[in-house]
């Protein structure tokens, strides 16, 4: 394993405290939520796990020293798990596992060959074109979903969750691209991430609480 | 290219404004090096992004050069690395497709000054092309693509986006690991998403004049080239989704000399073009700074 003070680029001679706020930085800029349903999830992933390594093997050597001690386990990276789309067709089911694996066009192939395009069938053709990076086009299969089945929450927090602009890690000082405030759409975002995210199996509230 | 892709310069410290400076008449140098004069012409602040994005982690060695535009006073230049080159060779194929594209798409006298300048510069455009021969070729093929879309008056602006943004990903994959060719990728896949979008948004009025095809007049249906508010909301909010892939893949970078550059081109330079080409105000500073210098 590398040095794990290298990992968060402090030095060995660093405070408690210093080392704290160097791992919530990092801990912050490759959070689950910034990745959520992104093709390089699994690189952020291996980063997070790196770096709460990097923290457990310090607070260990530190408390043995009679420092203070972190407690609990580090933040346990969730990958895509299986989860069964209760109330959904087969073919539905199979689409959304295939999309969870990121096989794009047979999930397109198989949703173009269906003849009834009901709310879910807009839903998920958005969601391969999100994973494309089709954003636009995304959006407005998702809307379209939304409007079909009013009362459906993955529809309508995948609708709030596109029109909010999503969400990502941010320097302190960086801008975005509405020309809003950044940061009082955070906790909104957080939430509709959370509930967006379980459409591939992911969960995110549980692990907001960065230590 | 369009040069939306640049730093807030106020934000820099001293030590990075001179660093992009160097990075940027280093390019200017390589260009005229190994493309002649005229190749000059081409240089831009995109690619320069792109230069410093490619970039090791090693610190490049620089030195003092003078040039036309800086005769007595020698500015430090970069010296010729890797991501240089490749910078200087893509600068030349986008350089002159942009030309090419011009030379089909302007009238008059614009539509002139394109065609020569696509001629003087065609002995540049085939040493480049050699010197990235598949970089070209994908350069090539999407930029048909785009044009068959526009024929066509394709209304989606995510299928015309893709044209253009997947040249930008191809550049990526001469990259070493398999990683860093993953993560530029989609970092230079959402940018080119981000320069094509802005870039309608920019011309938006002038194609709803002249008649002239525009992704978001098909998409958004404005038969006077202004979005309504929502429209404009919901084009901003897939900007952000773009800009928030960029976000996630420049943090699984490793760090690099022009770091600092990066980050307040990410974060401070795109969305204050946003800001200006939303505005309506991108245009008009450059209108009134070629009327600068002109007098």
């Amino acid at each position: 394993m590398n040095d794990p003070y290298s990992v968060l680029g402090v030095s060995p001679s660093a405070s408690d405290d210093e080392v704290k706020r160097a791992y919530r930085d990092l801990a912050r800029k490759y959070h689950p939520d910034n990745y959520h349903d992104n093709p390089l999830a699994d690189l952020a992933s291996e980063k997070m796990k790196e770096i709460n390594e990097a923290y457990d093997a310090i607070t260990k050597s530190r408390e043995q020293g009679g420092s203070y001690g972190r407690g609990g386990s580090a933040y346990q990276s969730q990958g895509a798990g299986q989860r069964q789309y209760a109330g959904s067709n087969a073919q539905y089911v199979q689409i959304r596992n295939l999309i969870n694996a990121n096989d794009l066009a047979q999930a397109e192939a198989m949703l173009n060959a269906m003849s009834n395009h009901d709310a879910e069938w807009y839903y998920l053709m958005g969601s391969v074109y999100w994973r494309r990076g089709w954003m636009d086009q995304a959006g407005q299969y998702f809307r379209t979903a939304a409007t079909m089945e009013p009362g459906n929450v993955e529809y309508r927090n995948a609708v709030q969750y596109m029109n909010q602009g999503g969400q990502a890690y941010r320097p302190a000082g960086g801008m975005d691209m509405m020309g809003g405030d950044a940061a009082c759409n955070l906790c909104q975002n957080l939430i509709c991430a959370d509930c967006c995210c379980e459409m591939v199996g992911g969960n995110l509230i549980p692990c907001i609480g960065c230590r | 290219m369009y040069g939306y892709v640049r730093p807030v310069k106020g934000e820099l410290k001293v030590s990075e404004f001179e660093l992009f400076q160097s990075v940027y008449c280093g390019l200017c140098q390589e260009l005229a090096r190994r493309y002649g004069f005229l190749s000059r012409f081409l240089v831009n602040y995109d690619l320069t992004f792109l230069a410093m994005l490619l970039a090791g982690p090693e610190q490049a060695m620089t030195c003092p050069r003078r040039c036309p535009v800086h005769p007595l006073r020698p500015i430090r230049c970069l010296g010729g690395c890797e991501s240089l080159q490749t910078a200087a060779d893509m600068t030349v194929v986008l350089g002159w497709w942009k030309l090419a594209d011009g030379a089909q798409d302007k009238r008059g006298v614009k539509a002139l000054g394109c065609k020569l300048a696509c001629f003087a510069l065609r002995g540049a455009y085939r040493r480049a092309a050699a010197s990235q021969p598949l970089l070209a070729a994908e350069a090539e093929s999407d930029l048909r693509r785009l044009r068959a879309l526009e024929e066509e008056r394709c209304p989606s602006l995510d299928r015309a986006a893709d044209a253009f943004a997947s040249i930008l990903r191809a550049i990526a994959s001469g990259q070493k690991t398999e990683q860093r060719r993953r993560v530029l990728g989609e970092l230079l896949y959402h940018l080119g998403r981000i320069i094509y979008i802005l870039d309608a948004v920019d011309d938006l009025a002038d194609d709803a004049e002249t008649g002239s095809y525009n992704p978001l007049r098909f998409r958004f249906q404005t038969a006077d080239g202004k979005l309504s508010e929502e429209d404009e909301r919901t084009l901003r909010a897939g900007l952000q989704l773009s800009h928030n892939a960029i976000s996630g893949a420049y943090a699984l970078l490793d760090g690099n000399p022009y770091s600092g550059i990066l980050t307040n081109t990410i974060y401070l330079g795109l969305p204050a073009a946003t800001q200006a080409v939303f505005a309506g105000t991108w245009n008009a500073g450059a209108k009134l700074k070629r009327e600068r210098s002109s007098l």
